[in-house]
């Protein structure tokens, strides 16, 4: 069982978008996915059909197996469960706080479900607090996405200097390029630059598109209704690239 | 192979129940959604020995010419197959399929296995998603029916295949009660036996290795007569093959069957009257050595490649010619076998012998044939093992290399005795001593292929000699082949040698004693001394 986490301190570059098609091209490829919508706006559940949880107490996710295991829902694709996002889930610092090995619970919860799934996609909020440590420490890939403008390369770069300074493996980080748009000069300035710089950077591009902004509508991955567009494909490309790297085993 | 959780359970319909009432009654809890839909010709694929069924494997050739290979237990669901496309109605081995992931898992199967049709018919599909009103999907489904050609109604099977989608236990169970009210049952046997079972055919995986039980006090005559009588059903098994001519080792594992009945006829002669054993020999011979010339041809045509890169580049295609001949050759000589076994005379024959031990040969008492069978195993095996491991201890860098021929002809008959008799002795030992003695004999093949094959190419030499027009550059990489193989096998000589000496030293020496031995007797005189000793104490 991998985990990957697709993760970025800034909000709004696509994250969930790649967490949601990503697990869908997954599935589709014969892998057991669970996608976790760590995200307290819920919206990788929305993209598929699933309620946010309300009932759940807080502090439970981190400690009970079988509490987490009940949560988990079947989407309407075969292989592909959802843990939905819990409102709670925005109390996970303070809660954290007061726990002994606290940065490396999510880890030890996550991997009670080896058996069960061959790989884990987090989707996770925008920020870096106690919850995002937990996540590089599970993670085996951090996925970032990362919108060619001057303003996100400075953003990850901090995020670079955050797992120099805290001793964190820096080569988790994977990077790729999202909401690009090719006919936009400066976008194609950052990217040949950024290329050069961060070797890390994942081949596929994720481009601006119409097809994609309407999964809120479509309420499903983008993949599933779009698959013979261009930009969607790239989803396809970009997870064949990531199990090369990270080697799931089925 | 993609696999995932296996959590399907799998129902088979009656056959009295109409769709619409099948239908009729899911529509009455859920809301039935059907996504996909096929119905299709299809042929079922498998290779003689059963290599796909044995790995847990099903092929399916659709009129498209596409192939689909499945793990049994993800039968038919179309995202988990792997795919071969565009294909034409000649392939049937590995090679002849594009590179692909089912190419990949192909290969090691099937070897040098054709594929063939065991079934053909129509298979329909149709996947029926259950939802609630939400649209919320809430148990998969798929409908899978199999038909005749002939009969497109009547389905030979009908089952259901049911996922359930987590967190929704409860309508899962739902559907399994509906599905018991109309009469459905759990089908019990594996995925692939339930199929097969279904459309009427029974797996029979083939192995030429005789896999018998031998009791250890039948008659020595008799359990070699079983033993024989097994081989020989399992050289008839191929002849069907090597008429057809439909891949190489049919008349492998057919000349490997009469090798199994000749050595066991050589081997345990003691067993036969004295003047009965050569004219056995004769007919087994005369079948063994008619087919000697296309087996020649055979090994040298599927290892082409590796003749090739064997001379520089530059001399590769001169090669080709002899290759050409050699498969003009084949074709010639795969017709003289294909008509003689299909023949009277040879139909004859092989009824005359297959009667002589099926229910035991009959002829006069011998001094053995009487015995327990275990102690002529004993008696066999150890002293094959002492002439082995005296010829071992004797060799020397020196040693011509008949003897070392020789050495691999007894190690044959050694591990021919050990597949006759191994339900005698100890399992895991038997393993080892054959594990130790595979490794000898692969090294010993080597030795003796690159002989075998260098003679073959002279003999290919001396006919281009009778040739009116002489070609230079293929006499030349003829030449250059021939050294190279020789070189091959001064290095291999060495090899053998020093696994000869691995193979007879002293543990492996300990090893064949306490492996072949008759365990009831060692009890019966363990009791024996027991009684003794409890005898005196009172």
């Amino acid at each position: 069982m991998k985990i990957i986490a697709s993760y970025s301190i800034k909000g709004g570059v696509g994250k969930t978008a790649a967490s949601v098609n990503l697990a869908y091209a997954s599935a589709k490829a014969g892998n057991e996915t669970l996608l976790i919508d760590l995200d307290p706006q819920g919206a990788s559940s929305f993209y598929f059909r699933i309620g946010v949880s309300k009932k759940e107490k807080k502090g439970l996710f981190f400690t009970k197996k079988n509490r987490l295991l009940s949560q988990i829902k079947g989407s309407n694709y075969k292989r592909l469960d959802i843990l939905p996002a819990n409102l709670s889930f925005r109390n996970f610092d303070i809660m954290l706080n007061n726990m002994s090995k606290s940065k490396k619970r999510l880890k030890e919860l996550l991997s009670s479900l080896k058996n069960e799934y061959d790989l884990i996609i987090l989707d996770c909020p925008p920020n870096i607090n106690l919850l995002s440590e937990n996540i590089f420490n599970a993670a085996d890939m951090v996925l970032v996405p990362v919108i060619p403008t001057t303003l996100s390369e400075r953003t990850y770069e901090q995020l670079l200097t955050f797992f120099d300074n805290n001793g964190y493996k820096r080569k988790k980080i994977r990077p790729f390029f999202s909401m690009a748009q090719s006919t936009n000069k400066l976008h194609r300035q950052t990217i040949s630059h950024m290329e050069k710089r961060h070797p890390e950077f994942m081949k596929s591009i994720i481009s601006f598109s119409v097809e994609i902004e309407r999964m809120g509508i479509h309420r499903e991955p983008v993949l599933a209704y779009a698959s013979k567009k261009s930009c969607v494909h790239s989803y396809r490309t970009l997870f064949n690239e990531i199990i090369k790297i990270v080697a799931v085993k089925k | 192979m993609k696999s995932s959780r296996i959590r399907d359970t799998r129902y088979l319909l009656p056959d009295n129940l109409t769709k619409k009432h099948f239908s009729d009654t899911l529509k009455s809890s859920f809301i039935v959604k059907q996504t996909d839909s096929s119905s299709e010709k299809i042929s079922i694929l498998e290779s003689f020995d059963w290599g796909l069924y044995k790995k847990n494997l099903l092929a399916v050739r659709y009129e498209n010419q596409s192939i689909s290979l499945w793990d049994a237990d993800n039968l038919f669901d179309s995202e988990l197959a792997q795919k071969i496309d565009d294909i034409d109605a000649s392939s049937r081995f590995w090679w002849d399929f594009p590179d692909c992931e089912a190419k990949e898992t192909l290969t090691p199967i099937l070897n040098l296995r054709s594929l063939s049709n065991i079934f053909k018919g129509i298979l329909k599909t149709e996947q029926l998603n259950l939802q609630g009103d939400d649209g919320k999907i809430l148990v998969f489904c798929q409908l899978i029916s199999i038909y005749k050609p002939e009969q497109p109604r009547t389905p030979l099977m009908r089952q259901i295949k049911i996922t359930p989608v987590t967190g929704y236990t409860k309508e899962n169970d739902q559907v399994i009660a509906l599905l018991k009210e109309l009469g459905a049952f759990e089908a019990s046997l594996p995925p692939l036996d339930s199929l097969l079972g279904a459309i009427g055919i029974a797996a029979q995986p083939y192995t030429v290795k005789p896999e018998i039980d031998i009791p250890a006090q039948m008659p020595a005559r008799s359990a070699v007569s079983s033993i024989i009588a097994v081989m020989i059903k399992k050289q008839r098994l191929t002849e069907d093959g090597v008429i057809k001519d439909i891949d190489t080792e049919f008349l492998h594992h057919y000349r490997v069957a009469i090798r199994m009945v000749r050595a066991a006829i050589a081997q345990l002669k003691v067993v036969f009257p004295e003047h009965d054993v050569p004219v056995l020999k004769q007919r087994f011979g005369d079948l063994a050595r008619k087919t000697n010339k296309l087996r020649d041809l055979d090994v040298f045509i599927l290892d082409k490649e590796r003749y090739m890169n064997l001379l520089p580049q530059s001399m590769r295609n001169d090669l080709t010619p002899m290759f050409d001949d050699f498969q003009s050759s084949r074709q010639a000589e795969a017709k003289r076998i294909s008509r003689w076994i299909a023949s009277k005379t040879y139909h004859n024959e092989m009824g005359d012998l297959q009667a002589l031990f099926n229910n035991g040969y009959s002829a006069m008492e011998t001094l053995w044939s009487e015995k327990p069978s275990i102690d002529l195993a004993i008696n066999k095996i150890q002293k094959t093992y002492k002439k082995i491991y005296k010829a071992a201890t004797e060799i020397s860098h020196t040693t011509p290399d008949e003897a070392i021929h020789k050495i691999r002809i007894d190690c044959k008959k050694l591990r021919y005795l050990l597949y006759f008799f191994a339900s005698q002795f100890d399992k895991k030992k038997i393993k080892v001593v054959a594990k130790h003695l595979k490794k000898l004999q692969d090294k010993l093949g080597i030795f003796n292929d690159l002989t075998v094959q260098g003679d073959f190419l002279k003999n290919y030499l001396y006919q281009l000699e009778h040739k009116p027009k002489k070609d230079i550059m293929l006499i030349a990489s003829v030449g250059g082949l021939i050294s190279n193989l020789y070189t091959m096998q001064i290095q291999e000589r060495d090899k053998c040698i020093n696994e000869l000496a691995v193979f007879s030293n002293n543990e492996n020496r300990q090893l064949f004693k306490e492996t072949f031995i008759d365990s009831s007797k060692i009890q019966n005189s363990v009791i024996n001394q027991e009684v003794k000793v409890q005898g005196k104490v009172q």
